[in-house]
């Protein structure tokens, strides 16, 4: 767009304006084209931004330091700015062309970090872990809600020992149900035992979406998502529909196991979310009498991944009974070795995690 | 993988402007980037990408699709591609130049 080449006020404004850094780029905010109109009248500079994915808080340092940068020029005493930041929420709102709006992610407000547990075939106790997982992470203090996207096959509400119906709230929203500190939703609230879900993607979909918008999470710092087993449109929907902080694969030692875990972790790998490793269950089976472990599915399946094993669950009758009473081991026994061991997994995840929260602007 | 930072419509130049993680910046014509949305509808289940015509596309609004692409809005109501970061990358660098056709997986 071609301003003249002579020394005024646009011009030096301008000039002024490219001293200005993109946070976190060494590019300035001209070159990058979030620059529009620029004005002067009298003793005011009007500066148009123009709509992009920024976020608020670098929209705000860059306020500062606009009106910082403008107000260097002699003539310029009052620094006007017109900002079009990106709008966040659904993307069902179309607008008009011309007037472009980029959308960022839509976070769930209140929730500060989604963790996905996926497994790349069934059978191998992925909800038992999550369940234990998010136990874990809320008795280690965090605020915890789980849940439950296995829309065809529920098992946390019998896992963790409730079949109370959600609260229903204002706007068609729903409140999770509480159990042992957790906040929870599952399909299997809105089910009786008999009856199957036999329902298409598209529908199944519009659930998972109905969970992550519609359910009143309040102030979570983790919020457990219990992923179906296998890399189909749950999962997807999941990674499309909220940043995810992080996966967990959960797999068992055996070799055909891994196999199926491999497209798991590719799936974390292909929709950018970042891994924070593996959990080993049914890892091996320690005799109450003798203590000797036996390793029914074979050894070490989960290191063969290279990826870190963030814990190796054995297969024990607390574990399962726990699940079936709809008292987790976690809850029903924190003393136990295999509690302890869900513990450890939770502080990775926490330690793991922390260090890749999604880059904040200095 | 290398994630945007910032994505700049300018429709004053008919562009959209990425600014990548690792300071690359891109320019995409709208006409361009229209041309090569991966959607089904457009590219059919074939294995070759397809350049589409589209005349003077106008990019209406972008969303973010969880932690790995863009989802464009056309004026047309066009809106079922999902353009992941390593893709809109990819065809950030065939660009030969911001209204080019080429094709973004480098072959013909």
């Amino acid at each position: 767009m071609g301003e003249h080449n002579t020394p005024d006020i646009h011009t030096r404004i301008t000039e002024r304006l490219r001293h200005i850094q993109y946070p976190g780029s060494q590019r300035d905010i001209v070159t990058l084209g979030l620059i529009g109109k620029v004005q002067a009248q009298a003793d005011s500079a009007i500066v148009h931004i123009r709509a992009s994915s920024i976020k608020e808080d670098v929209l705000r340092h860059l306020r500062g330091r606009i009106t910082q940068e403008l107000t260097t020029l002699p003539e310029i005493v009052h620094v006007h700015i017109h900002a079009f930041p990106a709008q966040t929420g659904q993307p069902d709102q179309g607008g008009k062309a011309g007037n472009q709006a980029v959308r960022e992610r839509a976070d769930i407000p209140g929730v500060r970090r989604i963790l996905a547990v996926a497994s790349g075939k069934g059978g191998v106790g992925k909800s038992t872990v999550a369940v234990n997982l998010a136990l874990a992470l809320a008795s280690l203090g965090h605020k915890v809600g789980l849940l439950d996207a296995d829309i065809y096959g529920p098992s946390v509400p019998l896992m963790m020992g409730t079949d109370a119906t959600p609260r229903a709230g204002q706007d068609k929203k729903i409140y999770p149900v509480e159990k042992y500190g957790v906040s929870l939703i599952s399909m299997g609230f809105f089910l009786d035992d008999q009856s199957p879900v036999i329902w298409r993607g598209p529908i199944v979909m519009s659930i998972i979406r109905q969970f992550l918008r519609d359910v009143i999470w309040s102030e979570l710092d983790y919020l457990v998502v219990d992923l179906p087993p296998g890399t189909g449109d749950i999962a997807l929907t999941l990674a499309q529909e909220v940043p995810l902080h992080g996966g967990v694969v959960v797999t068992t030692p055996q070799d055909v196991a891994l196999l199926d875990v491999q497209r798991g972790i590719s799936m974390f790998k292909q929709v950018n979310v970042p891994l924070l490793g593996v959990i080993e269950n049914m890892s091996f089976y320690e005799c109450p009498v003798c203590h000797e472990k036996e390793e029914i599915f074979g050894h070490g399946g989960a290191r063969k991944t290279g990826l870190k094993v963030l814990g190796e669950v054995p297969l024990v009758e607390e574990v399962r009974a726990g699940a079936d009473a709809g008292k987790p081991v976690v809850v029903s026994a924190p003393d136990h070795p295999v509690a302890q061991e869900f513990f450890g997994i939770a502080r990775q995840v926490v330690a793991t995690e922390e260090m890749q929260l999604p880059q904040s602007v200095h | 993988m290398p994630t945007p930072l910032l994505l700049t419509p300018i429709p004053e130049d008919q562009l959209l402007r990425v600014l990548w993680d690792d300071d690359t910046l891109n320019d995409y014509s709208f006409a361009y980037l229209r041309g090569w949305c991966p959607c089904a509808v457009c590219q059919g289940h074939g294995a070759e990408r397809h350049f589409i015509e589209v005349e003077n596309p106008q990019l209406v609004s972008i969303n973010m699709v969880g932690n790995y692409a863009v989802n464009p809005t056309w004026d047309d109501g066009h809106e079922t591609g999902i353009y992941t970061y390593a893709y809109l990358r990819n065809l950030g660098e065939s660009q030969d130049n911001r209204h080019g056709h080429k094709n973004p997986e480098g072959t013909h």
